[in-house]
C-alpha cells in the first residue's frame, strides 16, 4: 500500500467525525484519539516486528510474546480489579495456553519456527484468550451476585471453597468459551476472519489462506478451552476471603 | 460444645463509622435453647453469620471450646455451628438432591432413615422425593431446607427465623422437632441453638433463655420466664408490648 493510499483511509475517520458532530454524539475527541492511538500503535509494532524479523533473534520473540501477555493480562485484569490477585492469574492462565499451543503448533512442525510465524499467532491466540478471561471474569462478577445465596448456603454446610463455588465456576466457563465455539459455526458462512482476509488481499491463494484459518480456529477453540479451564482453577479461591467468605459485593458504582 | 462471644463489634455497612452493634459479650453453653429478640434493624441475622463465620465483624473474638475462631478452619467450624438463613435457597435438582447435599459434600453415607424421620416430623413425609425442590412451595422449601442442615448433625444451630412462611401446624411440627433435637446429643456432645423470632409465642415456646437487641447492644440477656414477666430495660418493655399490640 502506498503512503498517498494509506493516508486516504483517513477519509473513514472523517466520516465516523462527521457523523458524530452532525448528530451532536460528542465523540470526535474519542475518535481523534482511537485514530492516533490505533496508527501510532500499529506503526510502532511494524517496525518492531520488522526488526525481529530482520534479527531472528529467539529472546525477542519472547520479550515480544511476554509483553502482549502482560498487556493482555492487565486489560482482561481490569473486569476484576477488586479481585485481589487476579491480573497475576490472568497472565499464567495466558501464559500456560501460549506455552502449550505453541509446543504443539512448532512440535508437530505445523508452523515454521520463524518470527514471521510464532509471532502473529501468538498475538491470536492471546487477545482471543484475553477476551475469554474477561468474559469469564464478567460472568463470575455476575454469578456472585445471583448465585451468592446458593454459596453461602453449601458454605454454611461446611462445603469447601471449590464446592460452594463449583456451580458458578462451571457456568461461567461455559459462558466464556460460547462465543468461540458460536464464531467456529459460522466463520466463512457470516464473516471471513481478518487472517485470512489479510492473506487474500497480500495475494495469497485462496485455498491456502482457508487452510491457515482452519488452524487458527481450531487453535481459537482449544486455547479458549484450556484459558477457561487454567483460569478458573488458579482464581476461584480469589474470590473469598482467607477465612473461606464470600468477597463482599461491590457498590454498583465500582462494578 | 461452648461458645464464647467477646466483645463484638459490626460496623455498618453502608454508613462509615457508625456501629450497627457494639461490644456484644454472651456465652452458648450446651443445651442453651436462646430465643434471639429485637426489632428489625438491629443485626441480629449479622450477628448469626458473624457466629457462623460467614460475615466479617470488626473486633472482638468468638471461641469454640476455647479457641478462637481464627484457629479453626471454617469448614470444621461450620460443621459444628450451621446457620439456616430466613430464606431457603434450594439447589437446582429434586427434593433426594437437597436432602443429599450433605453427605456429597464431606463423602458419606446418605443417612435416609434420619432424612426419612426429619422429615415426616416436620409434615414432609409424603412428598415426592423426586419432585424438583424449586417446584415446592416457599414454606415447603423453608423446612426442606432445615432438614438439610439438620443431616449435618451439628452442635449448635443458628436459625433465622425459619418458620416466617409456615402456617401454624408447620410451624409447631417444626417447633416440636427442634426441641426433640436439641434435648439429643451430637456423638455424645450436647446440643442447642439461637432463634431469630418476632413471635413471642414461639420464643416462649422453643426458649429457656432470651438475647435482647436494641440501640447497638446486647440489652438483656436472660432466662425467658424472667424477661417475659419482668423485662429489665425499657426498650425491652416498649418491645413486647409493641408486638402485643400489634397482633390485636
Amino acid at each position: 500500500m502506498s503512503n498517498m493510499a494509506l493516508i486516504c483511509t483517513l477519509c473513514f475517520v472523517a466520516v465516523a467525525a462527521f457523523i458524530s458532530m452532525r448528530q451532536k454524539l460528542g465523540l470526535e475527541k474519542e475518535i481523534l484519539i482511537g485514530t492516533l492511538r490505533s496508527a501510532i500503535q500499529l506503526l510502532f509494532i511494524g517496525y518492531v516486528l520488522h526488526f525481529i524479523f530482520e534479527t531472528s533473534h529467539p529472546a525477542f520473540i519472547v520479550i515480544i510474546i511476554l509483553c502482549m501477555i502482560l498487556v493482555a493480562a492487565w486489560n482482561a485484569g481490569a473486569k476484576a480489579r477488586h479481585v485481589r490477585g487476579i491480573r497475576s492469574r490472568i497472565a499464567i492462565a495466558l501464559a500456560c495456553t501460549e506455552g502449550v499451543t505453541m509446543a504443539i503448533l512448532l512440535g508437530l512442525g505445523i508452523i515454521t519456527p520463524t518470527p514471521q510465524y510464532i509471532i502473529p499467532v501468538s498475538g491470536i491466540i492471546i487477545g482471543s484468550s484475553m477476551i475469554v478471561c474477561g468474559l469469564l471474569l464478567n460472568h463470575m462478577k455476575r454469578e456472585m451476585e445471583t448465585a451468592r445465596g446458593e454459596m453461602e448456603m453449601l458454605l454454611a454446610l461446611g462445603a469447601s471453597e471449590k464446592q460452594a463455588i463449583h456451580s458458578s465456576l462451571r457456568r461461567s466457563v461455559r459462558a466464556s468459551m460460547i462465543p468461540t465455539i458460536d464464531g467456529m459455526k459460522t466463520v466463512g458462512l457470516v464473516q471471513l476472519p481478518g487472517m485470512m482476509t489479510g492473506m487474500i488481499v497480500a495475494g495469497a491463494d485462496p485455498v491456502e489462506a482457508v487452510r491457515y484459518q482452519i488452524l487458527i480456529m481450531f487453535v481459537l477453540a482449544s486455547s479458549a478451552a484450556m484459558t477457561a479451564m487454567v483460569l478458573s482453577l488458579i482464581s476461584y479461591k480469589l474470590w473469598f476471603t482467607r477465612d473461606a467468605r464470600l468477597l463482599p459485593l461491590l457498590p454498583a458504582e465500582n462494578q | 460444645m461452648q461458645m464464647q462471644l467477646k466483645n463484638i463489634s459490626k460496623s455498618k455497612f453502608d454508613v462509615q463509622g457508625e456501629w450497627l452493634f457494639r461490644e456484644i459479650a454472651a456465652e452458648i453453653r450446651p443445651n442453651d435453647r436462646i430465643a434471639l429478640l429485637g426489632g428489625s434493624g438491629q443485626g441480629k441475622s449479622t450477628l448469626l453469620r458473624i457466629l457462623s463465620l460467614l460475615e466479617p465483624f470488626d473486633h472482638g473474638t468468638v471461641l469454640m471450646d476455647g479457641r478462637s475462631s481464627t484457629e479453626w478452619m471454617p469448614q470444621s467450624w461450620r460443621k459444628k455451628v450451621t446457620y439456616v438463613a430466613q430464606k431457603p435457597i434450594m439447589r437446582s435438582g429434586s427434593i433426594a438432591f437437597n436432602l443429599q447435599t450433605v453427605s456429597m459434600l464431606h463423602g458419606g453415607p446418605f443417612e435416609e432413615e434420619l432424612a426419612r424421620r426429619y422429615m415426616e416430623a416436620v409434615e414432609l413425609g409424603r412428598a415426592d422425593w423426586n419432585k424438583q425442590a424449586a417446584d415446592l412451595s416457599g414454606g415447603e422449601q423453608q423446612r426442606l431446607a432445615l432438614v438439610r442442615s439438620l443431616m449435618l448433625r451439628p452442635e449448635i444451630l443458628l436459625l433465622d427465623e425459619i418458620t416466617s412462611s409456615l402456617d401454624p401446624g408447620s410451624k409447631q411440627a417444626v417447633e416440636k422437632l427442634l426441641l426433640e433435637w436439641v434435648s439429643e446429643a451430637t456423638n455424645g456432645a450436647a446440643r442447642s441453638y439461637v432463634w431469630i423470632t418476632h413471635d413471642l409465642e414461639q420464643a416462649r415456646a422453643v426458649s429457656n433463655q432470651v438475647w435482647f437487641m436494641a440501640e447497638g447492644c446486647l440489652l438483656e440477656r436472660t432466662e425467658t420466664a424472667a424477661f417475659f414477666q419482668s423485662p429489665a430495660t425499657e426498650q425491652a418493655r416498649v418491645f413486647i408490648r409493641g408486638i402485643q399490640e400489634g397482633k390485636r
